[in-house]
């Protein structure tokens, strides 16, 4: 078993404005990735982030610490979410990850231990 | 004598190799060193005991007793029982691991080659990987193949390793949905590998016959299971018409002989034969996917070979018009080079000339090569002189080193 970070990017748009057909899409494909993990393995945990314009970003630059409005990297795409999963191997991470909303981008980062 | 046995297996059996102590340990990262350390080991004992029977199985031996004592020291170090630390991975890992239910392929070589082509990994990483483990081709001749300096290679190899234990890219035949996709790029890999064979980069043989072979068997593995697939039968077609002239290639003392100087009678006819039956199945190439296309103009460059009776016969004005088509579908500096030689044979060596100062292929002694032959015919010895020192000074094949220091020791003395 290895344990994976999947983290999920998307353009942002506003999840309040959407219609029900849309919101029910997305959490049936959450469900269908959840109980596939289950099925080969276990979901460890997973959070949904809130938008990057809620987020500061702490900094040392020249011996100060510097604090500044925004995410780490502003980029077209940001990280809204996060699974941490175990299961058994990439394919199975890959195969469990295409379940989730097609609008995403979905990064499978192994997570290490340190010792 | 040792040694060529010793190099013999290694060259013959490697793939099988690792495929079989991946397959029992599931350890890429132990396996690999483990047979290298077992070649050591066979250098060193088999000078005193002698060739054993089964030399194959001897190395699968000594690579096994490696493993099991780095597994071994690995467990003392966790302090757990070896034993259960192994069984109880394997146990894990055989009620998650998805698709491989051992029912599509009972080969682990196409376990390992899938492994080896994953997505996962960088294309290229992806095709040096596969020609290293699975038909064992030295780092050299595999930077050779992508025009990179070995270094440059021997890294991008060490990556690619890393990066299939590091991500969890499993040793198995993935899902028949996903199957598909993963054709283009072992097509890929197995044509790089047949190429080795073919014309490899160093060493004594002209022909390593039995890599090109390996490649052969490789493809035909993989189209075992997808029987119907244009990538791979154009591919097979491409390179059973290759591979047909291979008694024909190397003279009885060793040196090389030119296509057009070929004993058409030594070419494989059986071979032909089923390459010529699998282009009339394929149809036109335009109507093919891209990787597809690129192989069936390849072989229908071949086949113009394949089905001339004599070298005087071949259609050199056919070979231009499907050269030209190739370097719409797929440009490569090979492509440039082998159209300016089917160029000179259709309209003169001057013609050929002009159409090979366009070709760049930096390390390559080919288009020295390819430009004194035509220098020659042109009759202008002196400039096909120097371009005959530059290919012998880049050469590194020992058969077409004899064969260029050969023409140039024919060239008329320097005044």
């Amino acid at each position: 078993m290895k344990r994976y970070l999947i983290l999920i990017a998307y353009e942002p748009w506003d999840w309040s404005a959407a219609p029900e057909e849309v919101r029910a899409a997305f959490f049936a494909q959450h469900g269908a990735f959840s109980a596939f993990v289950a099925e080969h393995g276990q979901e460890v945990a997973s959070a949904a982030l809130d938008d990057t314009d809620t987020a500061t970003t702490v900094r040392h630059v020249d011996g100060e610490v510097v604090v500044t409005d925004g995410p780490f990297a502003e980029t077209a795409e940001m990280i809204g979410g996060y699974y941490e999963v175990e299961l058994p191997d990439l394919d199975t991470a890959i195969a469990a990850v295409r379940l989730l909303p097609p609008s995403y981008s979905l990064e499978i980062r192994p997570i290490v231990t340190i010792t | 004598m040792i040694a060529e046995a010793l190099e013999r297996v290694v060259r013959e059996e490697w793939g099988r190799l690792v495929a079989l102590l991946l397959a029992r340990y599931r350890r890429l990262d132990l396996v690999e060193d483990a047979l290298g350390d077992a070649v050591e080991a066979a250098a060193r004992a088999w000078p005193a005991d002698g060739v054993p029977d089964n030399p194959a199985a001897w190395l699968n031996t000594a690579a096994s007793r490696r493993v099991l004592d780095r597994l071994r020291a690995e467990a003392m170090r966790q302090r757990r029982a070896p034993l259960l630390v192994t069984e109880a991975e394997r146990g894990r890992e055989r009620r998650g691991a998805m698709a491989d239910t051992g029912d599509l392929v009972e080969d682990d070589v196409l376990r390992l080659v899938l492994m080896c082509t994953h997505p996962a990994l960088a294309p290229e990483a992806a095709s040096a990987l596969a020609l290293r483990l699975v038909l064992g081709v030295s780092t050299y001749d595999v930077a050779r193949l992508f025009l990179v300096p070995e270094p440059t290679m021997a890294a991008r190899i060490t990556r690619a390793k890393k990066k299939i234990v590091a991500a969890g890219i499993p040793f198995a035949v993935p899902g028949a949905d996903v199957l598909p996709d993963r054709l283009d790029t072992v097509a890929q890999t197995a044509y790089l590998a047949f190429t080795a064979g073919y014309a490899p980069g160093s060493g004594p043989d002209l022909l390593r016959a039995g890599l090109a072979g390996e490649a052969l068997r490789l493809v035909r593995v993989v189209r075992a299971l997808r029987p119907t697939e244009p990538v791979l039968l154009a591919l097979l077609a491409l390179m059973l018409l290759q591979h047909s002239r291979r008694d024909a290639r190397v003279g009885p003392d060793g040196d090389l002989v030119l296509l057009a100087d070929q004993d058409r009678g030594r070419w494989h006819p059986d071979e032909i034969d089923e390459a010529l039956a699998l282009l009339r199945a394929l149809g036109p190439a335009r109507v093919l996917p891209r990787q597809a296309a690129a192989y069936v103009v390849q072989a229908r460059i071949a086949a113009e070979h394949a089905t001339a009776a004599t070298a005087g016969d071949t259609r050199w004005d056919r070979i231009v018009t499907h050269y030209d088509a190739l370097l719409e579908i797929m440009p490569s500096p090979a492509a440039r080079l082998a159209r300016a030689v089917a160029l000179a044979e259709a309209e003169g060596p001057l013609a050929g000339l002009a159409a090979l100062e366009e070709v760049v292929l930096p390390g390559s002694h080919r288009p020295a090569s390819v430009r004194a032959e035509l220098l020659v015919r042109a009759a202008r010895p002196a400039e096909a002189r120097v371009a005959y020192e530059e290919a012998i000074t880049l050469c590194r094949n020992e058969v077409e080193l004899q064969h260029l220091r050969g023409r140039l020791a024919a060239l008329a003395p320097p005044d």
